[in-house]
This record gives structure tokens, sequence and C-alpha cells, in this order.
């Protein structure tokens, strides 16, 4: 009799209550993610490589970290999706280069994607995506950014003359300093809870390097001289909100709020993350180090485009059915602390959730590996079962987030 | 609407006779069919439009479907909670005229073949399928469906669990559970079953046991509880599960894709229900009406609007403001489990059963 019980049981209550946590076989899993040190651009370690060598660099260090079951079967990966913002063309031919030079057969097709600051996260996106809808079953999503070598007028491309003139169309011109500039003053984010927000990112940094934090996540890169870099460049010890004050503001001069000091910095850098079926991780025995859950990207005026995090993370949670006070650890792109902190404050998302392990102010923000370097950092964070959010503001209005669980 | 209540029994599953207009057969067991007897009812529909129980039997265990002989009118096949599946006549009182054991556990469904009508075929908790003749008392073969196999023939095939979370060990216990088994109307040969793993298996009886099936996961991983073939598209089958959709898939798809170890993608999903499906039953008179029974205690007719063979998505049912739902029935008070249309007369009459004790019998098609 009880059998028969739990049985009807079985099938009101899965019905019920499904919930983000609910491991399914067609679940799309993450079975690695990792990333290199963030070098300072154009005066750190990566300063003189191009990001196809960090690729392929990264890359051999990370088939390491894979199961063989896997690095030596790399045929089984079935598509690398690989975000890039400033590379010609976003880096197609030579990331895929770096890709067949790391041993990745020719059969595994290559695809380059630009959304700005989210390409990280946009391929880990097109992966998943790619593997729910049962195109391909193991993907691996990566980001790849050298500023140093790539960083420069001509990062904005050619805009016609018809663009500029359009009043909406040349609000995509805006700076991104500028674009700050207008968060903070619209919304009232003062210059001081700037640099306090910045100083924070700095603390938090330098406490998970003395931690030892990211030993796990950092794959180290081998540099054509022989050298080894394996620890991030950014974070520097003893900076505080008062050293920070200092600072001249960068893109207003005197009424400004925005400095070098309290926006992220240009670095260079790599981040991978290998995704699969779970069905298909769980026959390999390959580990699982979490889910994916759901993705959203919204637009936002282009001149405010720092509000982006404040408009997707609400969305893709809607999506999950989820509220804010559920998500445990909350991975916000800290381009600028003015707009890190409007949606921060917007979200009433508590501050010691936020980028426990340090942003990108203090980090770098190498922009088309962001969003793979947070999802790697995220997993970290998380315990077993908790919920984490990758978020960021895109250049030219948009906002992006993604929810992952823990397992 | 006609309404009769088996008087301390709940209903599991009911038929339409094939010979006769106005008879009915009902599956029933004691205290929800959870503990205790069965009780198959044969209920007939008189001048008056009256329900009058004829006949009955009871058994030792619950009883959780019926299938009326296609070939003599007054056998009946009864699939009970001790394994065992009972043909009963109904000129004759109080025993079975066969019993066929072999099933280890509750056998949950048991469905005469309407193309060669010698053979049944049934299901059951210990994760076969049977196929019977009423001419012999031991099963003429038996069908287990394989685990699912993994994604790349390049890898070894395992077994892959549910989920590995304590509250979900439950549901493994129902994992290898058959929850229905069915020949297909079109061709003798052919048996689709539907499982707790969520996976439904195509079997075709011409081929030898190891090349004899393939399957398809049907609902997410969750309990697929229901199935049906579409009695005019013969490539065309309904499911319906735990996560509360019925699904229509065109099996050339499935085919073509299990065969690349792809997930299939549903031709039509129907989001309606506001729990678990219990039944699906397409029309014996329309080629894209389907009935389906939930949880929910409600019983709801569905036009099927992926049949016009022109929209590409997967969704078609979600463009519709109602998703396609044409009827809802809406007066039983607990779970519903069986369904029937009636063949006779008037397209659109169907005759449902639920744990609330009630027979009724309704049109499906009133404004």
């Amino acid at each position: 009799m009880s059998e028969r019980l739990t049985q009807i049981k079985d099938h009101l209550i899965s019905a019920v209550s499904p919930s983000v946590q609910d491991q399914r076989a067609d679940d799309v899993v993450i079975i690695a993610a990792h990333r290199s040190p963030i070098a300072r651009g154009f005066k750190g370690g990566f300063k003189d490589v191009n990001s196809d060598y960090l690729v392929h660099q990264f890359l051999q260090e990370f088939f390491k970290k894979v199961p063989s079951s896997l690095s030596e079967n790399k045929q089984l990966i079935e598509e690398v999706a690989c975000g890039n913002v400033l590379n010609p063309g976003a880096g197609a031919t030579e990331h895929r280069a770096a890709c067949l030079a790391a041993g990745i057969p020719f059969s595994t097709p290559f695809v380059a994607l630009n959304r700005q600051c989210s390409s990280g996260l946009v391929a880990v996106n097109d992966i998943a995506n790619k593997i729910k809808v049962g195109q391909i079953g193991i993907g691996l999503a990566l980001g790849a950014e050298s500023m140093s070598k790539n960083y420069g007028p001509k990062a904005l491309g050619n805009v016609s003359a018809e663009m500029k003139q359009n009043k909406d169309a040349k609000k995509c011109m805006v700076p991104m300093g500028i674009t700050n500039e207008n968060v903070s003053h619209k919304f009232h984010v003062s210059r001081q809870s700037q640099d306090t927000f910045a100083a924070e990112s700095h603390r938090k940094a330098e406490r998970a390097i003395s931690e030892g934090l990211f030993e796990d996540e950092i794959l180290p890169i081998n540099l054509p001289d022989g050298t080894t870099i394996s620890t991030d460049e950014g974070p520097r010890k003893g900076v505080t909100a008062d050293n920070l004050a200092q600072l001249k503001p960068a893109f207003i001069p005197e009424k400004g709020t925005t400095t070098a000091g309290n926006a992220s910095q240009i670095s260079d850098g790599v981040a991978a993350v290998l995704l699969a079926r779970r069905s298909i991780a769980e026959s390999m025995e390959l580990p699982i180090l979490g889910k994916y859950v759901a993705c959203q990207v919204i637009g936002v005026p282009p001149e405010i485009m720092g509000v982006g995090p404040a408009y997707a993370i609400p969305k893709v949670l809607k999506d999950c059915g989820l509220a804010i006070e559920k998500v445990d650890v909350f991975e916000i792109n800290e381009a600028f602390a003015g707009q890190a902190l409007y949606c921060i404050n917007k979200l009433q998302i508590p501050l010691a959730k936020v980028n426990p392990r340090g942003g990108a102010i203090a980090l770098g923000h190498p922009l088309g590996c962001t969003g793979a370097r947070q999802v790697a950092t995220l997993l970290r964070e998380l315990e077993r079962g908790q919920v984490g959010i990758v978020s960021m503001c895109v250049g030219t209005g948009m906002g992006a987030a993604a929810v992952f669980v823990r397992e | 609407m006609l309404r009769y209540h088996t008087q301390g029994y709940s209903g599991y599953g009911v038929q339409y006779s094939p010979f006769f207009d106005n008879k009915v057969a009902v599956a029933t067991g004691s205290n929800f069919g959870l503990v205790g007897n069965g009780k198959l009812f044969i209920i007939d529909i008189d001048n008056q439009g009256r329900m009058l129980e004829t006949k009955s039997f009871v058994t030792q265990d619950g009883l959780f479907d019926v299938a009326w002989n296609e070939l003599h009118e007054n056998h009946v096949l009864v699939a009970q909670g001790d394994g065992s599946l009972r043909l009963f006549d109904i000129q004759l009182n109080d025993y079975p005229v066969a019993i066929f054991q072999e099933h280890e556990k509750e056998v949950f469904s048991c469905n005469w073949n309407l193309i060669n009508k010698q053979l049944f075929v049934s299901s059951s908790w210990d994760g076969t399928v049977k196929v019977w003749t009423p001419m012999r008392q031991s099963s003429l073969t038996t069908l287990t469906p394989k685990p699912m196999t993994a994604h790349n023939s390049a890898l070894s095939s395992k077994d892959i669990p549910m989920s590995n979370q304590k509250r979900h060990t439950s549901l493994s216990k129902n994992k290898n559970c058959i929850y229905q088994s069915q020949f297909s109307p079109h061709d003798p040969n052919i048996v689709m079953s539907c499982a707790g793993n969520s996976y439904v298996t195509m079997f075709d009886l011409r081929q030898p046991a190891n090349a004899n099936q393939y399957s398809f996961m049907a609902h997410n991983g969750m309990e697929t509880l229901t199935c049906d073939f579409n009695k005019y598209r013969s490539h065309i089958i309904a499911t319906g599960g735990v996560d509360n959709m019925v699904k229509v898939w065109d099996l050339r798809m499935v085919r073509k894709m299990a065969a690349n170890s792809r997930q299939p993608m549903s031709v039509n999903e129907i989001c309606g229900h506001d729990l678990a499906i219990r039944k699906v039953s397409w029309s014996p008179h329309h080629s894209n009406m389907l009935l389906s029974t939930s949880y929910d205690m409600t019983c709801r007719v569905w036009q099927d609007l992926s049949d016009d063979g022109r929209r590409p998505t997967g969704k078609t049912n979600s463009i519709d403001p109602t998703h396609g739902c044409r009827f809802i029935f809406s007066h039983h008070t607990e779970f519903v489990f069986g369904a029937d249309w009636s063949l006779w007369g008037q397209p659109g009459y169907v005759a449902s059963t639920s744990w609330d004790g009630d027979v009724c019998i309704w049109y499906a098609f009133a404004r």
C-alpha cells in the first residue's frame, strides 16, 4: 500500500514544486570553468602577446584540468564559441587557429561572438542554448581579450555621418565614461560612495588573493620569454576611499565623479566554461560543477547603458520564478562604481552578496573575457545548492544576466 | 450528463464495449486502489438514459485497467494489482474464465490488439511489457524497455540516475514502472509503452529482441504516465506526464532523431492542466481531437492545432488563447484516472471515471 501511495504522491509533488535546483537529465551543466590571471593593459605581463597566444596557452592548461575521457577525445566537443570585443572580426580567424593549436580537431566548429562587455557570457549562453535544443551535447564557451593590443580609437569602428546626425543613433557613440557620469548624475550616486565601493573591491580582491581563493580558478600562462604568470595584477594593497578621493575626474573636469580609481581597469585575459548536457556528463562520469539555468539580455538607453543589470536581473529571475532574496551571490561587473552601485541599490541587493572576491575595479575588465571569468569566479563563491547570478552592463545600451546553481 | 456511483470503489479505467453501444466496463479499487479488493463493473445505459449495473465481479486486489475482447462480445480483461490479468465472461458469475499470472508487481494497463484480435498486451510496475493470447496461459513474449542509451556511440552505455537528491529517491522507485502499453491501431506488430523514467519506447514484434525498440524521453525526465496512438495519422502519438503537459509527437521525426541520439522535439505541447496527466486518448472520429484526464480533477478535450502541417514550431497550441482547449469536464470531485470515447452514435460522447467513485457519460462538444 505504501508504495502505491508514494507513487501517487510523487505524481503530485514533482509537478507542484519545480525548482531551479532540480536535476534533470536534459539540464545544461558546467563541467569546468577556469580563467587566466588578469594582467594590466599596456604595462602588464601580457602586453606583448596577442589574444590568440593567450587562448592557445590557456587551453593547453585548461585541458589538463578536464578528465582524460574528454581531453583525450576532444572531438566530443561539438562547438567552441569565443566572445571577444576588440579584435577585428571578433577574432574569428586567430582564435579558431588557437583552438586548433591547442589540439581541438578541425571537425569541431568555432564561432566568434561579440556583444560588447557581455561577450563571454553570451558565449556561455550560446553553447547552453545549442545543448538545450539538442544541436550539440558538449560545448566550450570562451572569452578572450587583449586590450593591450587592440584597445584604442579604432575600437569604435567606422560610423557614418548619417548615424552621427541621427539623435538616437548618435547616443551609441557616447563614451562609456560619460554614460557613467550620466547615471551617477541622474540617479544621485555620490563620488564618495563610488570611491568607498572601489576601495572595497580592492580590499575584497586582496583578501581573496591572500587567502588563496583564486588558486583553483586561475590557470597559469607561460610567456614566450619563459616566464609564467599565475596571479592577478590588478588588485592593490592599501587602497582606501580617502586616497581614491585625491584622484581627478577622468571625463568631466571638476564636476565629474568618475576617476581612474573607481572605474574598471584596462586588462588582458582569457576564461573558459565547458558545458554539457547532464545525461552525457553523467554517462562519461564527468565532474559537475554547477548548472546553467537561464540567461536574458535586455536593451536600455545607450546614454545610460550602466543601468543594464537593474533590468536584466529581474527579467532573468522572472523566467526562473525566483526572487532577489533567493539568490546567494551576485557577480555584477564593475564597469564603473557609479553604475554598479545604482543597480545594487535599485534592486535592493545586500552589498555583502555582491562580488565577494572583488570585481573589475580591482581585478580588471578584459572586455570579451569578463562574462566567462565571472562564471568561473561565481561557481567557486557558491556553496552546493546555492543560486548565483552573473550580470553586466553592455556598451550601446544593454544589460545581460544569467542564473547558475552550484552542485 | 449521465452518472453512476460505484459505492465504495474508486475508478481507474473505463472502456466502451466494441460490440454494444450501451455497455461500458469499469475497473475500480477499494480505498482509492491503495489496499483491498477491486471490482469490475459492467454498466448498461437503458432507453431512459439511466446507467444500471448489470454485472460485477469482486477481485482480491485493486483493478487498474480494463479492455474488452475484440473477438468476443462477453469477454472483458482486467489488469490487477497482484500482478495478474483476469479474463471475465459477463454471462457467468463470480470467477474469471482465465488468469494470466506472470507479472511480479502491479499490472497498470492492458490493451487489446485492434487488428490481430488474438493478441493483447499488458504493462507492469515490474518493468516489463507482455504480449498474450487468450488461448495460452503463458505470455507469448516479454518486452523490456532498455534503460536509456548513452548519447554517443563511442561512449559506454550507462543507466543515468534521474536525480541524486535525497528527496527524489522515492522517484527512482517508480522509474521502472511501465504505466501504459498499447498496440498500434495501424500495424498489429507495433507496441508502444511509457514509463516512470520518462521514456516512451516503440517495439516492433517482427524484429529480433536486441533490435526491436527505440525510445525517447518524452517529459523532460519526469514520469510519462500515459500515451496513445492517433487513430487516423499513423505516425502521430500523444503523451501525458507529471510535468502537467500533453505532448504530441511525430514518430517519423522521433525515430530520425533517436537514431542520431538526439532529443526529439514534440510537434505540439499542450499546457493546460494544473496537475499531472493520467490518461490521454485520441478521438476515434477526428484526427485532431484529444481527450485528457488529470489529477486536477478535470477531463479536457483539446484540438491539436499542429495538424495542418503548416506551422514549423513545436508549440502550436500555445498560439491559441485557450491553448486549443475545446471543453472542460469538471464534475468529478477527485483525481480522474480513466476515460474513453464512445465509438457509437453521434461522435463526441465520453465515459470517465475517477477516485470519487463516479462513472460519468458526457458530451465533449457541448457549448
